[in-house]
């Protein structure tokens, strides 16, 4: 049973935090939900589309994370709570509408999550969304426990509603992917219509509008100022003051009890981070000499930090500022308690080690030669690998250095050895079509390099039709590869227009790629990537044409596939299995690298493993020497 | 025939230098080197220092003498047409054969005797058009399929591919038909070391070529012009005509040789062979006489099919006479005064002739 949907009030419950923000939205009565999937956003519209039959709440994947938010809107518009979610690289999608959206306002709460990915660790970006909240002027709060992410959400939707105004949760990997204990509150009984009045329009009188949305702000600033999400822990009128917010509540925390500083440290945790709780800061520096600001990503409440106290130059007597400013901390990357623990130690002039330095490296010399070197892949049974083969095949054939444009997805990967180091650009969704579009343009300027842009079928929708149409309409040689597994692949296999499901799981249209395609009055293909050596011949053929143009690898992922049908048996046949000879030189467990095949040195054969084989069968078909088999054919 | 070189040479020396011939002897051996049209490529290097694909390839280092001995069992006695029995004319007794058939149809009508005969049981061949401009090669394994084949193409195809992937499935004796350049590296798939199906390959019928054209180029020449998939027959009549003829369904098309030499392949620039020097038997046309072979019959075992087709009424033969006789030795040296020409421009070493290794005395014909 879903823990987001459990009916008791007071019991505590473990939940991963991405569950506890669900459940607070669930709380607060929320009506809407709209998402594109994203790491480390996407359990939140999961948890919610898994209950949204039980609660009667409306659930949707979108195209993208503008649409969701706009139909999020919609709902908020029209008297309901919404909540939308995403990760860091959705903000950006959807910040053209919310640069408008603030101006015109909205009605019912409207939460807008933003989970960044500190490191970028499922991610091409590493970006701190705070910054537009900042940019929008819209309210934020940052949850720095698992109860908070729920209680935070709950009260987003009544800011939201006081100011009118969408208001901004910001998360973190650590956070909204760990696990901890929720207590749960009460769950309304639900009584709502929606039904739309007024007018919100943008830019009318546009200066006024912006006038009075910093007069929101500034509601949201004095409801800040009391919230019980901003807390000071520590000794009283302490010297020296750690300000945090988020994931650095935690860190820090950890961080002064390991040296021992806990008479001495004071911490000031921030819950609301735009605009600052500018009294309930200044009450609690006023004896503070030094701070150190903690927090992930950009030195966000660093510089704000730091203009408030310029601004009360007169009121506070000096204070140093350490941060990322100054070295302590990096401004980047993920943080942890031991990165937090080396900086107050340098500013304290404190030894801190985690561990003894030749431990370490003993540690290091025992571990290192036992672990396999793995480099990312893809899965066993993956149709990328055989696309991105057919892709750098032609490429080859056709013999103009003709190179592939990426985009975002789990071929992605084709950068590096999964993908044969294919992809040679790689930015954010959509973006290797509109490079395309571009670099088949050059053409007057002596540019003959063929183009191949590769995109996902949900990428397609989210983001590359655009560029196609932009590609079309100005006569760009630009060859297209759709990779279309079936679903949004990366981020769980989430439905999107052309899976024929919705995030219910209910059945839904279909919006077929091919078709889009042909109304934009571009030639397209529709190929079997497995089919190796037809794929090759018809994508070199497709090279030499101009213009814009389309080929549909299809094939679905073999996670889901392989789910759904009888595993067939794949093996060596070693007596015909040539190994390192020439005519084969270990393609298989070399090259093609697929995990399902292993190289037995011994024996100088390949091997099937068949814990990992899903299989698919590709690689009997590549095999020059006919010495895989797949039972039954 | 030199050993210890890989895909990775052959890329360097042959592939990127535009010398590739497109004639499948690389292909198909292992997952490396693949072929699309006429074109060949090595996708990623099989990291072997030593292959199969330079010691076969037409356009790595071969002695033509070392050729000569192993399948003539001496060096050739004519420095132009290499080592043959007999020059004559011939024709397919059967009129339907020579009327699919690019000329007198000796080909089509021996293979198809040769696989009744029973001498072969399957034939690697070149069908000239499949529904577009690019010829695809088969292997025909019952004699009434030869026909289909008939014909030719002026665009390369990867025809010894086949014996590749026949390799993984030895079978009956087998004939080939192909160019120059096929025949070359089909011999030398025999002379290698290594294993091959070119070592089941038991009727070697070469065909005469002057060049091949690249098939972008001509498929881009003929834009807008031709409908390759009403291409019925391509010719290039003897001099002094100076045109390449294209039948179509709807109708002949004439186009001036001079607009077509510059989609020539450019390894066909360093061609020493017109005749098919190293085949069995070596056909092409009759200057002047459009349903007549010309036939140079290299190998016993060749002349005695030619004499039981003889016997049996599958073809009649005639004399060439002296004057097309010396036309034909004329062309052949012609080429190959160009080919060395060309290879002596490119290397600026007349010692040095890129794959050719030819003794001094021979070189010195040439230059």
């Amino acid at each position: 049973m879903s823990t987001v949907k459990i009916d008791q009030p007071g019991k505590s419950v473990l939940m991963m935090g991405n569950e506890a923000i669900a459940r607070g939205a669930i709380e607060a009565g929320v009506d809407f939900c709209a998402a594109y999937p994203g790491t480390p956003s996407s359990e939140i519209p999961e948890s919610l589309a898994s209950v949204a039959e039980h609660f009667g709440l409306y659930a949707e994947w979108s195209t993208n994370e503008m649409v969701a938010l706009e139909a999020a809107a919609a709902a908020s518009l029209s008297g309901l709570r919404a909540i939308v979610a995403m990760k860091q690289n959705g903000v950006n999608v959807c910040s053209d509408f919310l640069m408008t959206v603030n101006l015109s306002g909205t009605k019912g709460g409207l939460v807008f999550v933003a989970a960044d990915d500190p490191s970028a660790i499922s991610s091409s970006s590493e970006q701190d969304s705070r910054n537009f909240a900042r940019f929008a002027d819209l309210p934020l709060l940052e949850p720095a426990t698992f109860q908070e992410a729920k209680d935070m959400t709950k009260w987003a939707f009544e800011v939201s509603e006081r100011v009118g105004l969408p208001c901004m949760i910001r998360s973190v990997t650590r956070l909204s992917h760990s696990r901890g204990n929720v207590k749960l509150g009460e769950i309304p009984e639900r009584d709502r219509s929606a039904r739309f009045e007024g007018v919100y329009i943008a830019g009318a009188f546009a200066p006024a509008q912006h006038s009075a949305l910093h007069q929101k702000l500034e509601r949201a600033r004095e409801e800040f100022e009391g919230s019980e999400f901003n807390w000071y822990v520590g000794p009283e009128e302490a010297k020296f003051v750690i300000v945090t917010s988020g994931s650095g509540w935690f860190y820090s925390r950890e961080a002064v009890a390991a040296l021992g500083l806990d008479a001495e440290v004071g911490i000031l945790k921030l819950g609301t981070t735009w605009p600052l709780p500018e009294r309930f800061i200044i009450d609690h520096l006023k004896q503070a000499t030094e701070i150190l600001v903690v927090e992930e990503i950009d030195p966000f409440l660093e510089q704000n930090i730091k203009v408030l106290l310029a601004e009360q130059m007169k009121t506070l007597r000096p204070i140093d500022v350490y941060g990322a400013r100054t070295g302590h901390l990096p401004g980047f990357g993920d943080i942890n308690q031991d990165k937090v623990a080396k900086a107050l130690a340098s500013i304290r002039g404190l030894e801190y080690w985690t561990r003894d330095e030749g431990y370490a490296k003993r540690a290091s010399e025992l571990a290192l030669p036992c672990l396999p070197p793995r480099m990312p892949t893809f899965c066993p049974g993956c149709p990328h690998r055989a696309s991105l083969w057919a892709i750098k095949a032609a490429l080859k054939l056709d013999g103009r250095n003709g190179f592939v444009t990426g985009d975002i997805g789990c071929y992605s990967l084709g950068a590096g050895p999964a993908g044969f180091f294919q992809l040679k650009t790689l930015h954010c969704m959509g973006a290797g079509t509109g490079l395309a579009s571009g670099f088949g343009k050059l053409g007057q300027f002596g540019f003959d390099q063929p183009v191949v842009a590769v995109c996902g079928d949900s990428t397609f929708f989210h983001a590359a039709i655009p560029g196609l149409i932009n590609a079309r309409f100005n006569n760009s040689n630009v060859l297209m590869v759709v990779l279309d597994n079936g679903g949004t692949a990366m981020t769980g296999f989430q439905p999107h227009p052309g899976s024929g499901y919705d995030a219910l799981g209910r059945p839904a249209p279909v919006v077929e790629i091919e078709e889009v395609c042909k109304a934009i009055g571009v030639e397209v293909k529709v190929r079997d990537p497995f089919e190796v050596d037809q794929a090759i011949e018809d994508l070199y053929d497709m090279l030499q044409d101009d213009g814009a143009r389309v080929m549909i690898f299809r094939r679905r992922c073999y996670l889901v596939e392989s789910k759904e049908k009888v595993r067939k048996r794949v093996f060596v046949d070693s007596e015909k299995c040539i190994g390192d000879d020439c005519g084969c030189a270990r393609f298989c467990s070399r090259v093609f690298n697929c995990p399902g095949i292993i190289w037995d040195a011994g024996a100088k054969k390949a091997m099937i493993d068949e814990v990992v084989c899903t299989g698919c069968g590709v690689c009997a078909t590549l095999c020059p020497s006919g010495a895989i088999v797949v039972e039954g054919g | 025939m030199e050993a210890g070189k890989g895909s990775l040479d052959l890329e360097k020396e042959v592939l990127n230098e535009g010398l590739c011939t497109s004639c499948g002897a690389c292909v198909d051996i292992c997952p490396y080197i693949k072929v699309v049209k006429d074109r060949v490529a090595v996708i990623e290097p099989c990291g072997l220092a030593e292959g199969k694909c330079y010691d076969f390839c037409p356009r790595t280092p071969t002695d033509i003498a070392a050729l000569d001995r192993r399948i003539f069992g001496k060096e050739r006695s004519d420095s132009f047409l290499g080592s043959y029995i007999s020059i004559e004319m011939a024709q397919a007794r059967d009129s339907q054969v020579r009327s699919r058939a690019q000329y007198g149809g000796v080909v089509s009508a021996l293979l198809t005797y040769a696989m009744d005969l029973g001498e072969i049981g399957a034939a690697v061949l070149t069908r000239p058009f499949n529904g577009g401009l690019m010829p695809t090669s088969a292997v025909a394994e019952e004699s009434s399929r030869v026909l289909e084949y008939a014909g030719s193409n002026y665009i390369a195809s990867a025809t010894l591919a086949e014996l590749n992937k026949g390799m993984k499935q030895p079978g009956d004796a087998i004939g080939v038909v192909g160019l120059p350049c096929q025949i070359m590296a089909l011999r030398k798939m025999q002379a290698s070391k290594h294993e091959t199906g070119a070592k089941g390959v038991k009727l070697v019928i070469g065909l005469f070529c002057t060049w091949a054209l690249s098939y972008k180029g001509f498929c881009e020449f003929l834009r807008g012009k031709v409908d390759p998939s009403s291409i019925k027959r391509i010719d290039i009549p003897p001099p002094p005509a100076n045109i390449l003829v294209v039948d179509t369904e709807a109708g002949t098309i004439e186009f001036p040789l001079d607009e077509i030499r510059g989609l020539v392949k450019p390894t066909c620039g360093i061609c020493f062979d017109m005749t098919s020097e190293f085949a069995d038997i070596s056909v092409g046309m009759v200057e002047g006489i459009e349903d007549w072979n010309t036939v140079i019959v290299r190998t016993p075992e060749a002349e005695r099919l030619i004499e039981k087709a003889k016997a049996d009424g599958i073809i009649e033969t005639r004399p060439l006479e002296e004057t097309r006789l010396g036309h034909l030795r004329e062309a052949s040296l012609q080429k190959k005064t160009r080919a060395i020409g060309e290879i002596v421009r490119r290397t600026g070493d007349e010692r040095d002739l890129l794959y050719l290794r030819l003794s001094d005395a021979e070189r010195g014909k040439f230059l």
